[in-house]
């Protein structure tokens, strides 16, 4: 029974050229677009903050837009590499002005719980499909986000701490690249 | 071109049909009375390009330049001028050849299992 199976069926090209679902890789494309867009908003915060004068965080954001360019191309990268077909993206709808300083901040950790919500849905979609081999790439991103998320909250928290009035804002602004993450 | 021997249909449509050539481990699309040959991620690419036409705005819009839509796929090797009625027929053709090689490597998978 086995073999007549084995002649009724075909050469299975289509996994010898990808061993992604197109599901899986139309949901890594939608996260790189995600993570370029990430990258650029980062990079218009960046340019608004050096436009206040906010040295530090504007330094702070293009570190930021660089590493969410990073992560967009190890997405990228591990696409091709499985036999898909990663997608440059379009970029749309970038904010050129921010309400205000605390605002920019509000907007950064909003970004990233929505980045950390989409790589959750990724991993959703990897157990209904099976594909645990791109469920064990997405941990090093799920990691990553805690460490986001986490700086975007305690920086948020200065403004709390601090305040901005009299040299308030100065004094977040200097602070800001100091915030970092540690797991103990 | 692959020789008949070589073509195993996978779908077959009024308009058209949809092969596999195991030899040369390529596809063929026979649309409209022309042959088409595809490389596995042509036809990914192809696809997604037919699967992309907003067929709404095509409908909606009164102008006499979307009663068509033209198609330059490098990926088809050629160009393609389609009204919404030849567009509908080729998503069917090229929607239905798809489910045919995800069945086909699904067997493949169970029969792998089989065999252990």
């Amino acid at each position: 029974m086995g073999d007549q199976l084995k002649l009724m069926i075909m050469k299975d090209l289509l996994r010898l050229k990808t061993s992604l679902k197109e599901e899986i890789e139309n949901i890594l494309n939608e996260q790189i677009k995600v993570e370029a867009h990430s990258s650029a908003i980062y990079l218009a915060m960046s340019s608004w903050c050096d436009d206040q004068g906010l040295d530090f965080s504007a330094g702070f954001f293009e570190k930021q837009a660089e590493e969410e360019r990073n992560h967009m191309m190890k997405i990228f990268k591990y696409v091709n590499d499985r036999g898909g077909r990663a997608i440059s993206p379009e970029i749309q709808n970038i904010p050129k002005d921010f309400e205000s300083f605390r605002s920019v901040f509000e907007l950064a950790l909003e970004q990233e719980m929505h980045v950390t919500q989409q790589f959750n849905n990724i991993a959703e979609q990897c157990m209904k499909h099976k594909d645990f081999v791109t469920f064990q790439f997405l941990q090093w991103f799920l990691e990553e986000q805690v460490e986001e998320e986490y700086v975007a909250r305690r920086i948020l928290d200065m403004f709390d701490v601090i305040g901005e009035e009299g040299t308030g804002r100065w004094e977040i602004d200097k602070h800001v690249q100091k915030v970092s993450y540690s797991e103990d | 071109m692959c020789t008949n021997n070589n073509l195993q249909q996978l779908y077959k449509t009024e308009i058209g049909a949809f092969y596999q050539c195991s030899l040369k481990n390529c596809y063929w699309l026979e649309f409209a009375g022309e042959w088409h040959p595809l490389k596995v991620s042509d036809f990914l690419f192809f696809k997604k390009e037919i699967d992309s036409i907003n067929l709404l705005s095509m409908l909606e819009d009164p102008s006499r330049t979307s009663d068509l839509a033209i198609i330059q796929s490098y990926r088809a090797k050629r160009c393609f001028l389609l009204n919404v009625h030849e567009i509908l027929q080729l998503r069917e053709l090229l929607s239905a050849a798809r489910f045919m090689i995800e069945l086909n490597s699904l067997l493949h998978e169970r029969l792998q299992q089989q065999l252990i």
